[in-house]
C-alpha cells in the first residue's frame, strides 16, 4: 500500500470528506482523486471512519445549560481579566507595611534626637540647709532634721522650673555639655536660691496612709 | 443509553464570540445555543476517547468547567477546540481516578477491548465495525490526533492544541494512524 506523493492534495483529503472546502479547491482535489487510485481509496477510508462515528449519544442541552454558572455582571470599567493573585496583594501590602513602620521609626528617632535629651535630663541637687547658716560659715548640706527631703532640681537653663517656694529646678541635659561660662552662670543662680527663704511645704505628703481596720481582736 | 443524536443546531447565527458576549451580558440563552452548538461534536469527541458511560455528564462538566473559567478564553483558537482541550483534560483525570481504584489494571488494554465491546453493540455495519476495530487499536495519542482530524475537521493546528503537541507532531501522528487503519482495513 503506498501513500499519494501528492501531499498537498493528500492533506486537504479529510476537509473533502467532511465538506468544508470551497468550491474551487473541492473541484480541483476532486480532479486529482479522478486520476489517483491512493487518494480515492484513502477518501474512502476517510469516509468509512467518518460514518462509524457519526453515532453519538443524545444530550440534553437545557440541563447542561441549566447546571451552568450564572455570568457575573461586572460593572463598567471592572477589572474583566484573570483575577489578580492574592499573594501579589499580600506582597503589596507586606511592603506598604514595612515603608510605614520604617518612616515612623525614622520620624520618632529624629524628633528625639532634636527635641529630647538622649539621658535623664534632671540632676539632683541636694537641699541646702539656710536656717542654720550663718555668716562665714558654710551651709550645711543634706535632708533637714526632720527628714523631710528637700531635694530640689534645677535645669539647664537655670531657671527655677518651679515656683520658689517649693525651691526645685529641673536641668535639662547633662553638666558635661556645659562650658566654664554657663557652669559659673549656673552656681551663680544656685547661689541667688539659696539666698532666698525658703517657705514651708504646704503640700500634703504625698505617703499614702494605709487605713486601720480594727477586727475586734486584741 | 446511547441512541442516535441529531445535532442541536442553533437557530442563532450569531458567532461563539457573540454568544459569549451575551451571555457575559446576563443572555442565558446565549449559554444554551452555545451547549447546543457544541454539545454532539463533545459527545462524539468523548465516546472517541473511550468514554463508555456517562457521556452526558462528562459533556455537562466540561461546560460548566468551561464556563467558569470563561474569563480566560483568548479566541486564539475556536471556542470549540478549547472544549475539546478542556474535555480532553476532564477524561484523562477520570481515567486516572479509575485506574487508582483498579489497581494497577492497564487502562489502555481494558478501554480498547471494552471500548470495542460496547460501540460494538450500536454498530451494526459491519464495515464500520473493522474500522471502529482498526481505529481502536491506534494508540491513545494517535487515536485522538486522528478522530479529531477526521471527523471533527480540526486543523494540525488545533489538534496540536487540544492534545498539548505540535503542529509537525500532530502531522506525522495522522499519518501514522491512517496507514496502520489502512493496513488493517485492506491488507
Amino acid at each position: 500500500m503506498f501513500d499519494c506523493a501528492n501531499v498537498e492534495m493528500r492533506e486537504l483529503l479529510p476537509e473533502l470528506a467532511a465538506g468544508t472546502l470551497d468550491d474551487a479547491t473541492r473541484a480541483r482535489v476532486e480532479r486529482h482523486i479522478g486520476s489517483c487510485a491512493e487518494c480515492a481509496s484513502e477518501l474512502e477510508t476517510l469516509r468509512l471512519v467518518r460514518s462509524a462515528y457519526a453515532v453519538t449519544p443524545t444530550v440534553d442541552v437545557r440541563r447542561i445549560a441549566a447546571a451552568l454558572p450564572k455570568a457575573v455582571l461586572l460593572p463598567e470599567g471592572a477589572h474583566k481579566g484573570p483575577p489578580v493573585k492574592r499573594w501579589v496583594d499580600w506582597r503589596v501590602a507586606a511592603a506598604l507595611t514595612m515603608i510605614s513602620v520604617g518612616g515612623l521609626s525614622l520620624a520618632l528617632a529624629h524628633r528625639r534626637s532634636t527635641e529630647a535629651p538622649p539621658r535623664d535630663s534632671t540632676v539632683a541637687v541636694p537641699s541646702v540647709d539656710t536656717s542654720s547658716a550663718q555668716p562665714g560659715k558654710p551651709a550645711v548640706v543634706g535632708s533637714p532634721p526632720g527628714g523631710h527631703d528637700t531635694t530640689r532640681r534645677i535645669n539647664r537653663s537655670g531657671v527655677p522650673a518651679t515656683p520658689p517656694p517649693k525651691a526645685q529646678l529641673a536641668f535639662a541635659g547633662g553638666m558635661d555639655d556645659m562650658d566654664d561660662t554657663s557652669i559659673k552662670a549656673l552656681l551663680g543662680a544656685l547661689d541667688e536660691m539659696d539666698r532666698a527663704p525658703v517657705a514651708p511645704s504646704e503640700e500634703p505628703d504625698p505617703t499614702p496612709v494605709l487605713p486601720v481596720i480594727k477586727t475586734g481582736q486584741p | 443509553m446511547t441512541r442516535m443524536a441529531q445535532d442541536h443546531e442553533p437557530n442563532d447565527d450569531s458567532t461563539d464570540l457573540e454568544l459569549i458576549a451575551r451571555w457575559k451580558a446576563g443572555d442565558e440563552r446565549a449559554a444554551t445555543s452555545l451547549v447546543a452548538r457544541h454539545a454532539p461534536a463533545l459527545a462524539r469527541f468523548a465516546i472517541s476517547l473511550g468514554q463508555r458511560t456517562d457521556v452526558d455528564e462528562v459533556v455537562q462538566d466540561t461546560f460548566v468547567r468551561a464556563f467558569g473559567s470563561l474569563h480566560s478564553f483568548r479566541a486564539d483558537s475556536s471556542l470549540r477546540t478549547w472544549l475539546f482541550t478542556i474535555q480532553r483534560r476532564l477524561i484523562l483525570d477520570r481515567r486516572r481516578s479509575e485506574r487508582r481504584r483498579r489497581d494497577d489494571t492497564s487502562v489502555d488494554d481494558v478501554d480498547a477491548a471494552t471500548e470495542f465491546d460496547a460501540l460494538d453493540e450500536i454498530v451494526a455495519d459491519e464495515a464500520e465495525s473493522r474500522v471502529k476495530k482498526a481505529v481502536d487499536q491506534l494508540s491513545r495519542l494517535q487515536k485522538e490526533v486522528f478522530l479529531l482530524r477526521v471527523n471533527e475537521g480540526l486543523s494540525y493546528k488545533e489538534v496540536a492544541e487540544v492534545v498539548g503537541s505540535t503542529e509537525g507532531a500532530a502531522r506525522v501522528h495522522y499519518h501514522n494512524a491512517m496507514r496502520a487503519v489502512k493496513e488493517s482495513l485492506y491488507v
